[in-house]
């Protein structure tokens, strides 16, 4: 045999045994979650017990919560999604329209589901009736404090109101040298996004109504802005601040205030280095009022599972559905959630852990949580985009606030012309 | 030579030979070998090229499943747009600084390397470390330089006393733009440094020793001898770098991803934004078309001096 025979030889084993590994797996799972270093571990311990337990093999795909979304479009149109998805709440409309998603009810029955499910959870994967996704966990983005930086500054009890809270970051400023008091999202658009929708209810603003016309333009949105914008004036927030630094900062012991998913408590304990010994120092806390009495604002949040199938077609036998159906499982729910600092979102699950003293805490501090009136647009993207360039805007000195919020409200208009709910 | 003319005559030619001859084989070999090129060009560049095209005349969202077709509606859209006509500005600013930065930078390393001093071989092969680096990496160690927190810029100002507090470098349009601007010319300098290089060492130094006697000081030297000798070096590497900075993308991505807002969003960042940000292919191909025919007229300068051999 001559060497280019052998050659030959040797690239056509490669590429039957390339090809037989490529198809190998039974079902393909992406996820975000696989490609945190916090969290690999715990994902791969539910994939390989699946496997186990029904003999079924996956392929995971991980990738970073920033890429995501981009992935599964691209995915779409070159025709390779994997067979289950791992998304946020909010990215789902955007989706909607993807003819391969797989409506679940179809599969699993609406009854069932409904029995099965907390409604608060299930709901975020509805859309217009259709159940395009499961939750895989759930919870609340609201305000997490660091106690050991509050006992520097002097601060004995979590602040209530907007002016308490102002009075509590100067102490820190003051207290503790190079802080960053909070941790406000000041970079990337769909960090900004919460922190500004956040503020904007504190001061009883709204973004977009319920009949999808743009409100943005009121007295409450630019006194909520102006309250931003008034943050970084004073160095009590900082700019190129992202969520991934926030909480850094937040572990280091470098701020005193964020906001976040529960999961913070497991992103603080990897990034302290100190693990579960930093659990002391995590204080979930109701988000300041604009007045004593006023109630609490925080946001929905969750992590949802969806099936593409061709056609949209798919059954409980097929080995993706059984995927679904064990990660949904008590002797998942019962666990992974736990490992994530989230909440179950099965009502067996959440009844199992009701005494976690974590998640009781977060859920009595953050109290109901309001649905993200931008992520439920299937122009969820561009919104997210316009908001954070003109916060940006004003937050870096621009433009006023005054017209970052005339801009914002002509360029949303604009935007929402097109734009479809999910209810 | 009539002997030899008729030998030639004599010999049998055979059937087999090809018509064209040794020349039209060696044709043919060339072309074959051309072939996983243009197969590569093709796959890799042309058909992409040729899809970008096409989907421009298209609307083709998120929310739909088949692209429709909409004409020039796309290229309608661009024209009564700022954002993307501030985004052509930006470009042309970027690559204007970038080009004109590289340019001043890499001719005075240039003539530096060209001196005669111990350590020169040293330095010189130190001085292509930008560019060995991928470029990603050189712009997280510039974001890293310029970070308001950790940044070795503010430490260091902040030691000399000229600052008082951090300051957002990459949070303003200015330090921003400064700051990709200086990442772009540190990885080009390089490249420019080394045709300068060549050129520099074909220069006449005979010629410079007899300025220098006849009383020309270093300015005089520069702008009388070198400038005009290296004048083919100084136009091939001012088009390539505007080739060069107008294609740039990753740099700018990994550093400031287009921001603060918009302030450093050139064309690739915009088609990116358009396309993967707000998922409407259709509108960032027609921006993607318009990129290059802003990339035209300079490749076509550097065809056309390729092919008149300078």
């Amino acid at each position: 045999m001559n060497t280019f025979t052998r050659l030959i030889g040797t690239a056509a084993v490669a590429l039957t045994l390339g090809s037989g590994a490529a198809t190998a797996a039974d079902l393909s799972f992406m996820s975000f979650t696989y490609a945190e270093e916090a969290n690999k571990a715990v994902v791969q311990g539910v994939l390989d017990n699946f496997q186990k337990a029904e003999k079924l093999t996956v392929e995971p795909l991980g990738f970073a919560w920033g890429d995501m979304q981009k992935n599964i479009f691209l995915r779409a149109r070159s025709k390779t999604l994997p067979d289950i998805a791992q998304l946020s709440e909010r990215w789902l409309p955007t989706f909607a329209s993807l003819d391969n998603l797989v409506d679940l009810n179809a599969v699993y029955g609406k009854d069932k589901l409904e029995a099965a499910f907390a409604p608060d959870a299930l709901a975020m994967g509805n859309i217009n009736g259709k159940q395009f996704a499961l939750p895989l966990l759930s919870g609340s983005i609201g305000m997490v404090a660091n106690k050991e930086v509050l006992a520097k500054a002097g601060i004995s009890d979590a602040p209530k109101t907007v002016d308490d809270f102002k009075k509590a970051l100067v102490a820190v400023r003051e207290k503790v040298p190079n802080s960053v008091p909070y941790s406000m999202a000041t970079k990337n658009n769909g960090s900004i996004l919460i922190d500004f929708m956040v503020w904007n209810w504190v001061h009883g603003g709204r973004i977009i109504d319920d009949a999808g016309k743009v409100v943005i333009d009121s007295k409450q949105s630019r006194d909520a802005l102006g309250f931003m914008v008034s943050l970084l004036k004073d160095r009590l927030a900082a700019p190129e601040i992202d969520r991934p630094d926030s909480r850094r900062l937040l572990a280091q012991g470098a701020s005193a205030f964020y906001l976040d998913a529960p999961q913070t408590r497991t992103f603080l304990r990897d990034f302290s280095g100190k693990g579960q010994a930093f659990d002391a120092n995590v204080l979930p806390m109701p988000t300041p009022v604009l007045k004593a009495g006023d109630k609490s604002v925080s946001v929905q949040w969750g992590h949802l599972l969806v099936q593409f199938a061709n056609g949209g077609k798919a059954k409980a036998e097929d080995p993706a559905d059984k995927f679904l159906t064990y990660i949904v499982s008590d002797k998942v729910q019962t666990d992974l959630p736990l490992k994530m600092s989230a909440l179950p979102v099965t009502k067996s699950a959440r009844a199992a852990v009701a005494d976690d003293a974590y998640l009781k805490n977060w859920s009595t501090a953050t109290g109901d949580a309001r649905r993200n009136e931008v992520g439920i647009w299937s122009n969820a993207a561009d919104l997210t985009n316009i908001i954070g360039e003109e916060v940006q805007g004003a937050l870096l000195g621009q433009k006023s606030p005054d017209d970052a919020i005339k801009s914002m409200q002509a360029r949303l208009t604009t935007s929402m012309e097109k734009a479809k709910k999910s209810e | 030579m009539a002997v030899i003319e008729n030998n030639v005559g004599a010999y049998p030619v055979s059937p087999h030979a090809n018509r064209g001859g040794l020349k039209a084989g060696q044709n043919r070999i060339g072309l074959l070998l051309l072939l996983p090129a243009a197969i590569a060009f093709a796959a890799v560049i042309l058909y992409p090229f040729l899809s970008a095209l096409g989907l421009s005349l298209f609307e083709y969202t998120v929310e739909m499943m088949e692209p429709r077709f909409i004409g020039f509606e796309n290229f309608y859209k661009i024209a009564s747009d700022p954002d993307v006509w501030a985004a052509f500005w930006t470009t042309a600013i970027y690559v204007a600084l970038t080009t004109a930065g590289t340019l001043v930078a890499g001719l005075g390393w240039a003539l530096i390397m060209n001196q005669p001093f111990a350590g020169r071989a040293v330095l010189r092969s130190m001085s292509l470390l930008p560019w060995v680096l991928p470029s990603t990496v050189s712009a997280f160690i510039w974001g890293w330089i310029f970070n308001s927190r950790y940044g070795v810029l503010n430490a260091f100002l902040m030691e000399l006393g000229v600052i008082d507090y951090p300051q957002a470098w990459l949070s303003t349009p200015e330090g921003a733009m400064l700051a990709v601007v200086l990442t772009k010319v540190w990885l080009s300098i390089p490249l420019f440094m080394s045709f300068f290089l060549a050129g520099l060492q074909n220069l006449d130094k005979e010629q410079i020793d007899a300025a220098r006697v006849d009383g020309a000081g270093n300015w005089a030297v520069l702008r009388d001898h070198i400038l005009p000798h290296l004048r083919p070096v100084l136009m091939i590497v001012v088009v390539l770098g505007v080739i060069g900075n107008l294609q740039q993308f990753d740099t700018i991505y990994a550093l400031t991803g287009g921001g603060p807002v918009r302030a450093t969003t050139v064309l690739s960042v915009e088609v990116y934004r358009r396309a993967f940000e707000q998922w409407d292919i259709g509108f960032a191909s027609a921006v993607g078309v318009l990129w290059v025919a802003a990339l035209l007229p300079p490749a076509f300068l550097y065809l056309r001096m390729l092919v008149k051999g300078n």
